[in-house]
């Protein structure tokens, strides 16, 4: 393992972009929630202060991760899999919050936080898909696991992560030479089986609705971010308070932030967030080609695919053109376990970045 | 093999998403930013408030004191009830409702709010629940937490009570909001942010709900009062009142009368008792006009522990005494504590203007050889109103005239202690710039020269335009005692707040300890109403005051105790509005208590001796 010294920014050799990435996304959010409805109406500081709170220990979140080796994780890597898999799995046997089973409840143990598994399996499975891809595992061994994996998160019933995670896997795996033939019929397949799930009823009512609520277009919070995004205008309200009818969007904290952050900061919010994003995408894509393992290639890879999918997916539900998900967007949207694993994600790429010291 | 290329195809691809999704951004917040400002500005999207659970309220022992429970309670959506179906739904709520009244059901039905409570459906069936819901669209049931204040009117005036909201509270508290009940007073106002919770969100588009946000649960409160004691120390005062009615020939009847016992470390209320009372869980179902009319008549709903203000006669002596040590300031003639003056029982003396007055002692043949000692265990009235005259006639019209005052104020009297309850009284300690201002504002209140030396010796002994409230009275004694004067408070958990610190000796105390030691021994005032106690009263020790009012009130009887001078840890004040002297009335109410303190056999409160 290589020792780094620890200087006032973090460890010897910090990527200082991803870092202030990272910063800078967190203040934004910050900025965004201080004009939640929420927020003023009951006067509950502490949906602000959490988040501060949040983003600070993702800082911390994020050094720790930096000092682990990629060697270290590599080695890792199964045996975290295998506790992905089987903490998914014992959430089949808490009692279901809100109808479905999707946390830890960790009140009996006096800590006031409900923990998401699912938030850091995702990271753990493009571990595992990096790994397999840039070795000779026994390939159809993994996939079964993988499948395994989608499955436990199919039932919760979270059905915006199990797409995400299978677009995720999909194009992973169209980065390896694989046949583009086999990745069609792969779709094939999947796509099948979860008309096979609507026809045998297995899915719950509860996303029955959603879908077919999206259908016959009458999502009622979908058509108020749309609202809310669309009276932003160009440069949004935030410095005008022209428009003192606020937008009533529900969950607009978590999963809705971006309508939020739209009708505050406007078009020109918009493209500073995506350019942002462009920026970061493009300054790990250079330490992609820069390095030369293969296994870091694919996980960099699949870290920035999982990022960019889960950005597209939320904002494609804000804006109406998908069912209701339940994918925050990462940095922006309140809530620790989403801000931990973004922080790991940024962690992970600054230590491949650090071990190939690579000049910007 | 990792094949960069795709990679790329993919960064790509993602590019020409992220531009479609600007894209339609920028044709939502150009080209339909307009008609989007109207359709907001039409949406109308109300909200209606569900009242979250209260936190709940436990005693020192963690028995439940207040206590939330959520009902199931039948709403009808009056957006839905229209005049075609207006006379179905009101002959529906009456067939399967008997027990309301046709006004009450019309009053259901011209309600002002969205949803309008029709009924608790706690004791109704559940297929006639289910049965309004499946066929009838306008009934929706909710959840509606319901207080009830287990130990009735043991906590009335600690706890408090719940009601609907006025303008003020309405501004001031977000539990507030949709006219929901908030705390009126006690604690359920004083913490009512802490234990309210924030309420639940029902959003209505129309007369559709669209959605609805859980309300969040309140904070629970644990007291300092454990309710063994509370009821003891309630017993206690109600036998003194009786005990006060059959003794005096009093033109009022005696009721009204306060207890408080605070923890000498800590500041934390023991007890806190005020009478005559009345049950918070009237509140709950709704009071009756002429029910609350009488209550209000009788002062119940005042908690006369921080709200009654009355002279606090000799039990204020002890800020003499403290003054005395201090600055060695005694009877003229007289410089230490332990030197005598002969009382005769009264006093006559010349002020500088050259007028004569002759004070009289309660005790008209005189005390005799009087030491401070003797001062405060037989409460000489003689002795301490030659302090005030060396006071005045020392430094009388100068700067220095108030220095009795100032003592008074730093042990907390005429400052609200700061104890976590509302609407705290503060009390008056008269001086010369309170009497100019009198002669201004209350005109024929104070005489025309202002400010004399017969006030200063009025003011020593506790009389004349002083008033004290029980809760300052014994905050200071707790504050002689310790150094400290802090907020006295009922929430376990609060922190501690220091409203200031005075200078006192350790040997201060042990005096002072020894002085209050002598009023419940031979010899003192006290004794009598101690005496059941036995050889047990030499460790007990205490201050009897014996007020008295103007026109034709009877005197206001006071005792402070403490429950023991080697290893003091609680003081006790009591007071009984009308109930004469404080030796024979208050003095026994608080043996009883203090008997409870120490874990000893109580015994009835009985009648002790008339003194002062």
């Amino acid at each position: 393992m290589i020792s780094r010294k620890i200087t006032l920014l973090g460890p010897e050799g910090t990527n200082l972009y991803i870092l202030l990435q990272f910063i800078v996304f967190s203040i934004i959010s910050w900025f965004t929630l201080f004009t939640s409805v929420e927020l003023i109406e009951f006067n509950t500081g502490n949906i602000l202060s959490r988040q501060i709170v949040f983003s600070l220990i993702g800082l911390s979140v994020f050094f720790a991760t930096t000092y682990i080796s990629i060697e270290n994780l590599y080695n890792l890597i199964n045996p975290l899999f295998a506790l992905s898999v089987s903490v998914l799995g014992g959430l089949l046997f808490t009692a279901p919050i809100l109808g479905v089973r999707r946390w830890y409840d960790l009140e009996p143990l006096g800590l006031p936080i409900f923990i998401q598994p699912s938030e850091f399996s995702k990271i753990i499975l493009v571990l595992f898909l990096a790994k397999i891809l840039s070795s000779d595992m026994n390939k159809s061994l993994a996939s079964i696991g993988i499948l395994f994996n989608l499955f436990l998160i199919f039932i919760q019933p979270d059905l915006g992560t199990t797409m995400l995670l299978l677009i995720v896997t999909l194009l992973m795996l169209f980065l390896s030479n694989i046949q583009l033939r086999s990745s069609v019929l792969g779709l094939l397949i999947i796509f099948s089986a979860f008309f096979v799930f609507l026809e045998l009823n297995l899915l719950g009512e509860y996303q029955v609705s959603r879908i077919t609520e999206f259908f016959t277009g009458e999502d009622f919070s979908q058509q108020q971010s749309r609202l809310s995004v669309s009276s932003g205008g160009l440069l949004g309200t935030y410095f005008t308070d022209s428009l003192l009818n606020d937008v009533f969007v529900p969950v607009q904290t978590t999963d809705f932030i971006f309508s939020l952050y739209s009708r505050n900061f406007g078009f020109f919010g918009a493209v500073v967030l995506a350019l942002l994003w462009v920026l970061f995408f493009f300054r790990v894509n250079r330490i992609i080609r820069k390095t030369e393992i293969n296994f870091e290639k694919y996980l960099l890879s699949g870290l920035l695919i999982l990022l960019g999918v889960q950005i597209f997916i939320n904002l494609l539900t804000i804006l109406g053109f998908i069912p209701l998900t339940g994918i925050p967007f990462p940095l922006l949207s309140l809530g620790g376990s989403s801000v931990f694993s973004t922080a790991i994600i940024f962690g992970i790429i600054n230590r491949v970045f650090i071990e190939n010291n690579i000049a910007v | 093999m990792f094949n960069q290329k795709r990679l790329e195809y993919t960064f790509i691809s993602f590019l020409i998403i992220l531009s479609l999704i600007l894209l339609d951004i920028f044709q939502l917040q150009t080209q339909e930013f307009d008609s989007t400002s109207q359709t907001i500005e039409k949406q109308n999207l109300d909200k209606f408030y569900i009242t979250a659970p209260r936190g709940e309220i436990y005693d020192l022992q963690g028995e439940k004191v207040a206590s939330t429970t959520l009902v199931p309670h039948l709403y009808i959506n009056l957006r839905k009830v229209t005049n075609e179906n207006l006379t179905d739904y009101k002959q529906i709520v009456q067939y399967n409702f008997p027990e309301l009244l046709s006004s009450e059901i019309n009053e259901i039905f011209n309600s002002k709010d969205i949803l309008s409570l029709v009924i608790d459906l706690s004791n109704v069936e559940y297929e006639v629940r289910n049965n309004l819901l499946t066929n009838y669209d306008a009934f929706e049931i909710f959840d509606l937490p319901i207080r009830k204040y287990i130990q009735n009117e043991l906590f009335a005036h600690t706890v408090g009570y719940l009601g609907k909201p006025n303008n003020e509270e309405t501004s001031e508290f977000k539990n507030a909001l949709g006219n929901n009940q908030v705390g009126k007073n006690g604690l359920e106002r004083y913490y009512e942010e802490y234990l309210s919770g924030a309420p639940g969100e029902i959003i209505f588009e129309g007369s559709e709900i669209v959605d609805y946000k859980q309300p969040i649960q309140g904070n629970d409160l644990f007291l300092t009062i454990d309710s063994l004691t509370q009821s003891v120390v309630k017993e206690s005062l109600q036998q003194g009142i009786e005990l006060a009615n059959k003794s005096f020939e009093s033109p009022n009847v005696i009721k009204r009368g306060a207890a408080v016992v605070l923890d000498i470390e800590s500041g934390n209320v023991v007890s806190m008792v005020s009478l005559p009372d009345f049950n918070p869980n009237k509140f709950v179902t709704g009071i009756s006009d002429f029910e609350y009319k009488q209550l209000d008549r009788d002062q119940s709903f005042n908690n006369f522990a921080i709200q009654g203000l009355y002279p606090p006669g000799s039990v204020f002596k002890v800020v003499a005494y403290w003054l005395a040590l201090s600055e060695n300031i005694f009877p003229e003639e007289v410089n230490n504590k332990d030197s005598n003056i002969d009382c005769e029982g009264s006093l006559s003396f010349g002020f500088d203007d050259g007028s004569q007055q002759v004070y009289n002692d309660w005790k008209l043949d005189g005390h005799g050889k009087v030491d401070l000692r003797e001062a405060m265990k037989q409460s000489c009235n003689v002795y301490f109103w030659d302090i005030a005259l060396n006071i005045w006639r020392n430094f009388g019209n100068t700067e220095a005239e108030s220095i009795l005052q100032e003592y008074s104020k730093e042990l907390g009297f005429s400052n609200k202690t700061n104890i976590d309850l509302p609407f705290e009284k503060v009390g008056i300690i008269p001086d010369r710039e309170l009497f100019e201002e009198w002669k201004i504002s209350r005109p024929g209140l104070v005489r025309e020269e202002g400010w004399l030396g017969g006030d200063l010796m009025n003011l020593i002994i506790g009389q004349g335009a002083i008033t004290t409230t029980p809760i300052q009275v014994a905050n200071a004694y707790r504050t002689l005692l310790t150094g400290e004067n802090i907020s006295p408070t009922l929430n376990k958990n609060a922190s501690k707040t220091i409203n200031n610190q005075i200078n006192v000796s350790d040997e201060f105390v042990q005096f002072l300890l020894k002085d209050l030691n002598s009023v419940t021994n031979k010899g003192g005032t006290a004794h009598v109403s101690f005496s059941v106690l036995g050889n047990k009263v030499n460790d007990i020790g205490g201050k009897t005051g014996t007020a008295q009012n103007a026109g034709d009130k009877n005197n206001t009887s006071w005792f402070v105790g403490i429950d023991s001078v080697t290893n003091p840890k609680y003081v006790i004040a009591t007071v009984v509005d009308e109930g004469g002297s404080g030796s024979a009335v208050a003095a026994p109410i608080s043996r009883r208590i203090i008997q409870h303190l120490l874990g000893y056999d109580i015994t009835p409160v009985e009648f002790g001796e008339v003194t002062e």
